[in-house]
């Protein structure tokens, strides 16, 4: 039996939108927030250690879950329509409010506010089936809170922060209704904890396990005591911190080692809690990070250099560990940042649970990477300190820095076009710039100067495009819950994109780099070299995706490839690495963000992109998969463990913000207390390795879970920024992964 | 111009030829015909041609491009006959499903040295460095001493893998470069030795004697087929030897696996153990149980 969604919340959000869309912004965002919250509150459910579930309204308020900024989402809405016996009536009242939202929510307009040249190069947002090298992306996602601020100041520390600046703002005779807003939404705040408070009273009123009795009066009481007090315990802190993430739609929980650490450390020095206790606790949190499904972000950092409390920090991050080898789940994105000289406690633990095949922790060299950071944004080695990967593996700086990644550039469809002269090699439609006839190009330095010139034509409009979105968002909403655990908001009186966060950053994602370099590296040797085609010959092979041209392909598939310590190839990947990188970051000359940096990340959309992708010139067949971030085309790597990695760090970490290496190992590695992946990893991190996101998984096991998926429940791959169980994947991605070398 | 040698496989990130991580440079020809060879491409020395017959889908554009008769059709289906095949391998580069294969190619000691080179922080840290094995690497010996010179000048360990079967004065030789001997063990029984190997085992106890007079670095390989060599007899050969040389580094024995089989039937040979299994665990097991019977301790499973 299907039950009626009421739709209250939408009809009441959007009637507060109504009522107060010519109020100051910031009194218009928690007015309507009042309408969402504790409204959009799920039950405790009976595994549920803490209290916050959430449910998504159809029409909302939100920095990326939701929708952009207001959204409404027609897509759900009429699906719910269609699902169920609705009046008329009502039908016509939700029509009316689609219709309302139709000009009024926050991304059309984002799209209406696009310059000519924006909107020209940028006229499809559908990158999952576009024929297009570059789309944006419509969210403010990536933000990391100030969660130790919120725990060492609590809901009442920070207001009264809010009252003192408020009076300043007074005497200055300046604008209040920020800190006004901020202030409502702290009390909605404290509301939800008390919701959830009585809520936890009620079932306890009911439960009949002991245990469980027990468990449920110690949240409602945790609830009723941060809803006006600031947390003294690990399960206050972790509560009052979850709740905050939830309502605020951050999904990413930063240092978690840092700002839980001292709160653990004196529980277990009192004796409030045990080890197992405090373990338990941990382990409840992440099923409830589990439950909240943010996939492809849950990401919680431990470990690093910059932390102020190491000693309490190191035991949290050895707890948080192990809740990941116990709790068997694809979330959080545990995150050990680690560097020489670091409890070397931490990384035996990690590489025990890596072992175990939990794709867990993902590895990053804090001794490149400070250093890196510092260059790549422009910023001080202090602060570089406190860089922080979000989602697929987007540097920021922990609560100071903004960088959503809200573009997608597909260079091999770049590629694809100039080889084209701007069409499209697929629809035939021009789509790019008109950079010159193929067949004209008498060397391969006039056929990469085309290639350059397309790729510097989207990157520009990429970047302009994200400051466009950044300004639309600024002045439809000052983000209350995220501008309030953000420097420098509170300090400059301003909402986070509204000008109030230290450094507005954008991100770019940039998709089949790899092919785009072994494509060059073949047209060159192939080509230009030893002349073994010609441009029309090569550009019949791929628009018939070689039928045909088997010999060819063949020649062009024994052409050098990345991912072999090869210099010819890995050379080919440098320049195309650095001419990505260096337009997108030299962007800022031209755009008024902080920083604008290519992230090499991935989720599936090496898979999904290249289905849009003709053929291409390393014999990669039309519509497959493009490689996986800067990793070799799989089963191109043939030359060992040793060659691939070295081939890996060749790609200067200076000039972008983050570039997932993902490795798989097979179980081997990690015998006899994994003394040869400890060598490797430590010979890799010092020849200058970034990063490692490994998959353990036996080659065998992969294969029969494709035929028996119910046997291999427990196979965890690493599938680019997320990690995900194997069976649940889709053939074409699970295909993918297969195809990677395995070492 | 460095010295030049025929090599048919460069494996970097080698982890079973020796100690750390390794890279093993592996070189053509061998003067033994082990009835259980993994590396049957590696028996001749000039480069030969491999033909994986599951590949290919009679295209027949080898055929059109073959002056020796080697590759033929009959019936429309391709066909090969190795023993005709003029090794100019015109038909390699048009085989469109890589059906067809050349193993071995000639290069300098140099080029093999700098791939070798690149792994040399690998090396460091894990303890390993270059093994070159075969084949046989001391038939190409002049080629084999270079490289080992060539390494030990840029600080890279160096193993050789060896049956053992070469001029004693040339080990006395290559010794002064070569930081471990993989020395292979196969038959202690003189008759069976000739039988299963191919020659007789008197020179290669004889340099396993001189090495280790030698002060050389050793360690004793010991491939294992079940019902092959894996008598009783032999095993006390091994535990023997254990007692013989107390001071060698270590004794590794090498289950017979049957990966090696395929290859059999690209170069075109014929090869005995066709039904033979990799080895049972239990086989092994009694293996080691047996051989610490016999007094030796020291031999593990590589």
């Amino acid at each position: 039996m299907n039950i009626k969604y009421n739709f209250s919340v939408e009809i009441n959000f959007t009637d507060t939108y109504k009522k107060y869309k010519n109020e100051h912004i910031a009194i218009l965002e928690s007015m309507c927030l009042q309408q969402m919250y504790p409204d959009i509150l799920c039950k405790i459910q009976e595994e549920d250690g803490f209290a916050g579930r959430l449910q998504m309204s159809y029409i909302g308020f939100s920095p990326e879950i939701g929708g952009l900024g207001y959204y409404c989402d027609i897509n759900k809405i009429e699906n719910e329509l269609s699902k169920s016996e609705y009046d008329n009536e009502f039908k016509g009242k939700i029509k009316s409010l689609m219709e309302f939202w139709k000009t009024e929510n926050t991304l059309y307009k984002v799209r209406v506010a696009y310059s000519e040249h924006v909107a020209k190069a940028l006229p499809d947002d559908d990158w999952m089936t576009g024929y297009r090298a570059a789309f944006p992306l419509y969210r403010m996602g990536g933000s990391y809170l100030d969660y130790e601020k919120l725990l060492q100041n609590g809901i009442p520390g920070l207001k009264r922060v809010l009252t003192q600046r408020k009076t300043l703002a007074t005497e200055q005779r300046a604008d209040i209704e920020l800190f006004e807003a901020m202030e409502r939404a702290l009390e909605l705040l404290s509301k939800c904890c008390i919701y959830y408070s009585d809520m936890a009273m009620e079932l306890y009123s009911v439960e009949q396990g002991p245990v469980r009795k027990q468990e449920l009066l110690e949240m409602s009481a945790s609830l009723k005591k941060i809803a006006f007090e600031k947390p003294e315990t690990l399960r206050e802190a972790i509560q009052l911190s979850w709740l905050y993430s939830i309502v605020s739609g951050s999904m990413n929980y930063g240092r978690m080692d840092v700002y839980l650490g001292d709160f653990l450390a004196n529980d277990v020095e009192t004796g409030v809690l045990s080890i197992a206790e405090a373990q338990e606790l941990i382990n409840s949190y992440w099923r409830l990070i589990v439950a909240r499904k943010s996939t492809w972000n849950g990401r919680v950092v431990l470990g690093g250099k910059g932390r102020r409390n190491e000693k309490n920090a190191d035991q949290f991050a050895l707890f948080a560990m192990e809740a990941t080898r116990v709790v068997e789940e694809i979330e959080p994105q545990l995150t050990l940042r680690f560097y020489q000289g670091m409890n070397a406690k931490l990384m035996e633990k990690a590489l025990a649970v890596i072992g175990e095949g939990r794709t867990y922790p993902m590895l990053y060299n804090d001794d490149v990477n400070v250093a890196a950071v510092s260059k790549a944004f422009k910023i001080g080695g202090e602060e570089a300190k406190q860089y922080v990967p979000f989602g697929c593996g987007e540097y920021v700086i922990d609560h100071k820095s903004f960088g959503t990644p809200n573009g997608v550039i597909n260079i091999l469809k770049a590629l694809e076009i100039t080889l084209r002269n701007g069409r499209d090699a697929i629809t035939g439609e021009l789509i790019g710039l008109e950079t010159g006839d193929f067949k004209d190009f008498i060397t391969f330095e006039q056929l990469f100067d085309a290639y350059k010139k397309q790729v510097e034509y989207l990157v520009d409009s990429l970047a302009e495009q994200e400051e466009i979105e950044y300004s639309v968002v600024g002045k439809t909403a000052p983000f209350l819950y995220l501008s309030m655990l953000y420097d420098n908001c509170i300090v400059r009186g301003k909402g986070i994109f509204s000008g109030g966060v230290k450094y507005l950053g954008g991100t770019l994602e940039s998709y089949g780099n790899t092919n785009t370099a072994d494509s060059l590296a073949a047209i060159k040797d192939i080509i230009y070299v030893k002349r073994l085609l010609t441009p029309e010959q090569l550009i019949n092979a791929l628009d018939t995706d070689f039928e045909g041209f088997v010999k060819e392909r063949k020649a062009l598939q024994g052409a050098p490839k990345y991912g072999n310590d090869n210099s010819a190839a890995d050379e080919m990947a440098v320049r195309v690495h650095e001419h990505v990188c260096n337009t997108a970051r030299n962007q800022i000359n031209k755009v008024k963000l902080h920083s604008y940096l290519i992230v090499v990340i991935n989720n599936s959309a090496n898979t999904i992109l290249g289905k849009q992708t003709s053929a291409s010139a390393d014999g990669r067949l039309k519509g497959n998969p493009m490689a996986n971030a800067n990793a070799p085309s799989g089963g191109n790597d043939k030359k060992g463990l040793t060659a691939f990695l070295n081939s890996l760090v060749k790609l200067t970490p200076e000039i972008h913000a983050g570039m997932v290496q993902n490795m798989k190992f097979s179980p081997e590695l990690f015998k006899n207390s994994g003394i040869v992946v400890k060598s490797v990893l430590q010979t890799y991190f010092e020849k200058g390795g970034t990063q490692a996101m490994i998959t353990v998984v036996n080659k065998d096991d992969l294969e029969n879970a494709m035929i028996e998926p119910e046997k291999y429940q427990h196979i965890f791959v690493r599938v680019g920024g997320f990690s995900a169980r194997f069976v649940e994947l889709v053939r074409d991605i699970q295909l993918e992964i297969l195809s990677r070398t395995q070492y | 111009m460095s010295e030049k040698g025929i090599v048919f496989d460069i494996q970097r990130f080698s982890l079973h030829d020796g100690p750390g991580i390794r890279t093993t440079v592996f070189l053509k020809g061998c003067p033994l015909r082990c009835r259980w060879c993994h590396n049957p491409e590696s028996q001749q020395l000039r480069p030969q041609l491999m033909y994986k017959k599951e590949k290919c889908e009679s295209c027949l554009a080898c055929v059109a491009v073959c002056k020796s008769g080697a590759q033929f059709s009959q019936n429309n289906k391709h066909e090969l006959n190795h023993s005709l095949c003029n090794k100019s391998f015109a038909c390699v580069k048009e085989c469109p499903n890589d059906a067809l294969k050349i193993a071995g190619y000639e290069t300098e000691a140099t080029a093999v040295i700098d791939e070798v080179e690149a792994d040399f922080d690998y090396y460091k840290n894990s303890g390993g460095g270059l093994s070159v094995s075969g084949g046989e690497p001391m038939l190409q010996f002049e080629f084999l001493l270079e490289l080992l010179k060539l390494a030990k000048s840029r600080g890279i360990h160096t193993c050789i893998e060896t049956c053992g079967y070469a001029a004693t004065e040339k080990y006395k030789e290559i010794m002064k470069f070569t930081d471990v001997f993989l020395f292979d063990y196969k038959a202690t029984e003189e008759i069976k030795h000739k039988e299963m190997i191919g020659v007789e085992n008197k020179l290669i106890l004889a340099n396993l004697d001189f090495l280790y007079k030698s002060a050389a670095s050793i360690i004793l390989r010991c491939p294992l087929v079940p019902g092959v060599n894996d008598s009783d007899i032999h095993l006390e050969g091994i535990a023997e030897l254990s007692k013989k040389y107390p001071n060698i580094k270590g004794i590794e024995i090498l289950p017979y696996h049957d990966m090696g089989k395929g290859k059999w039937e690209e170069v075109g040979f014929e090869y005995e153990l066709k039904n033979m299994k990799s080895t049972d665990e239990l086989v092994m097991k009694n293996w080691m149980i047996r051989l610490q019977q016999m007094g030796c301790k020291t031999a593990v499973f590589s």
